[in-house]
């Protein structure tokens, strides 16, 4: 089933973020969501993943969802292993935690040889290159054994080159059997690399539509409606 | 083109400035502050520097085996406070500790050992443990753990909340974060702090050598109270150049953690 969300709707102060957002991913799909700033998709995603609380709707998820965030948000001081490692931390106790076993460095170890960079396990992720992290942090959500990865605007702050290489990584993940759901700020990283986009304006589903018949018009509209 | 007037200071800054003057006046009077009295009692004084100099370079072997023990008494009154910092540390953080119960009782605890100074805590101990280094170690833990584990808990709220997010969100517990998110992003900073309380807890322990609590400090007291001013200086000479020591040290190793 990947992650299904219903009738999603969230009101910060007042103001209407979602008006009742539906959402599919299928397991081995990768869907993009596009929109202007606040037009309620990093909400959606916060939503899912359960950091926000939803004022209705529903939101089932198979298997756990894994979270990748913009600011990729790894512990810069700790090698690219230990972070990776840290992503199995919701099925370790406390005094497993302390120093990861062998079988779990494994496990990251493989994870890591996933996105392309087991030869720089031991460096510090604060060391590696912003691409690079942010590959890092999607092993770590690969070591959390999740089969759905939600992504909130993972390239927004790389260079198109690094940009171009997680997205595509993402939908090589997507090949592997996992639901990905990704808010990406390039259309045409979209129409390259996901199955389906879908168009979010003002806290609904503008268009949903498979990326080979992606309209430029519509896509263009999700930002004019913004300004 | 003109530029904007000056606005006029209001009127509260002139009630702050009288209240500042006001508060300085009678502080004067409360410590009996004359500067005349020190003008008069020169002659005191240089009797007293008359007998201080030269100093008595025959207690430097004593001197210098007591500065030993000082730098003992601080170097045990920092590490052993280190597991009891750490420990209220983490429990008075709120990024890793979100039950309030905890974290109010932790940090209770904390102000409690930090307003009890130093020296009331060795007297404390001597009664209990006799005169004597030990009872200065003793004070030194209790009181640094109260400071340190404050400074360390603050250095834990400053870290960047992203990674812990990050991993609340894979699943991880308060205490896991704390251990996996928190401490390997704070232990630069932990280390510099132990390291300055390092630097000031063997300034401490020469004020508790003062009350009897061992060291260079008792070496001063005695020899105040024999009235050998000479032996006095001597132990002064020895204790700045230790203190200069240690500050240099402790200044050097943060300088290098820092980069």
């Amino acid at each position: 089933m990947g992650i299904q969300i219903t009738g999603l709707r969230k009101s910060f102060a007042g103001k209407q973020v979602l008006a009742g957002v539906d959402l599919t991913v299928a397991p081995g799909e990768f869907v993009a969501v596009l929109g202007a700033n606040g037009s309620g998709k990093s909400t959606v995603l916060r939503c899912a993943v359960g950091l926000q609380r939803p004022d209705s709707g529903t939101v089932d998820i198979d298997g756990g969802a894994a979270m990748v965030f913009q600011q990729i948000h790894l512990v810069g001081r700790r090698s690219a292993l230990d972070n990776v490692c840290s992503g199995a931390l919701g099925r370790l106790k406390l005094r497993q935690s302390l120093v990861f076993s062998r079988d779990i460095r494994r496990e990251a170890m493989d994870c890591l040889d996933r996105v392309g960079l087991a030869d720089r396990a031991g460096d510090r992720a604060g060391r590696l290159s912003g691409g690079q992290q942010q590959r890092v942090a999607i092993a770590r959500a690969l070591c959390q054994r999740a089969k759905v990865i939600l992504a909130d605007e993972p390239v927004s702050a790389l260079d198109p080159s690094a940009a171009e290489q997680v997205v595509s990584l993402l939908a090589s993940l997507a090949e592997e059997g996992l639901a990905v759901l990704a808010v990406l700020h390039q259309p045409e990283l979209a129409q390259r690399f996901a199955h389906r986009i879908v168009g979010l304006n003002q806290g609904k589903v503008a268009f949903e539509t498979t990326a080979a018949a992606m309209d430029t018009q519509a896509v263009n509209s999700l930002y004019e409606g913004a300004r | 083109m003109n530029p904007p007037t000056r606005k006029a200071p209001s009127p509260v800054a002139f009630i702050v400035i009288a209240v500042l003057v006001g508060v300085h006046v009678l502080a004067w009077q409360g410590t009996g502050f004359s500067p005349g009295a020190l003008v008069e009692g020169w002659r005191g004084m240089a009797d007293f520097l008359d007998q201080a100099f030269p100093p008595d370079l025959g207690v430097l072997g004593d001197s210098l085996d007591a500065a030993v023990i000082t730098l003992y008494i601080g170097l045990l009154g920092t590490t052993f406070s280190i597991p009891f910092a750490l420990l209220l540390g983490v429990l008075a953080s709120r990024v890793t500790t979100p039950n309030s119960w905890t974290y109010q009782i932790a940090r209770s605890i904390l102000s409690v050992l930090r307003s009890v100074p130093d020296v009331v805590f060795a007297l404390i101990f001597v009664t209990a443990v006799g005169l004597g280094p030990f009872a200065g170690v003793l004070a030194l833990v209790f009181h640094n753990t109260g400071v340190m584990g404050k400074l360390w808990a603050e250095a834990m709220e400053e870290t960047d909340p992203g990674p812990r997010e990050a991993l609340r969100v894979a699943g991880a517990s308060g205490a896991q974060t704390a251990v996996n998110a928190v401490l390997p992003a704070v232990l630069p900073q932990m280390v510099g702090l132990l390291l300055y309380r390092f630097d000031v807890n063997v300034r401490s322990s020469l004020v508790l050598g003062l009350v009897g609590a061992g060291g260079i400090g008792f070496l001063i007291n005695q020899s105040i109270k024999l009235f050998r001013f000479d032996q006095m200086v001597t132990h002064i000479i020895v204790v700045v150049i230790v203190v200069v020591l240690v500050d240099q040290f402790s200044a050097y190793v943060r300088r290098k953690l820092a980069t």
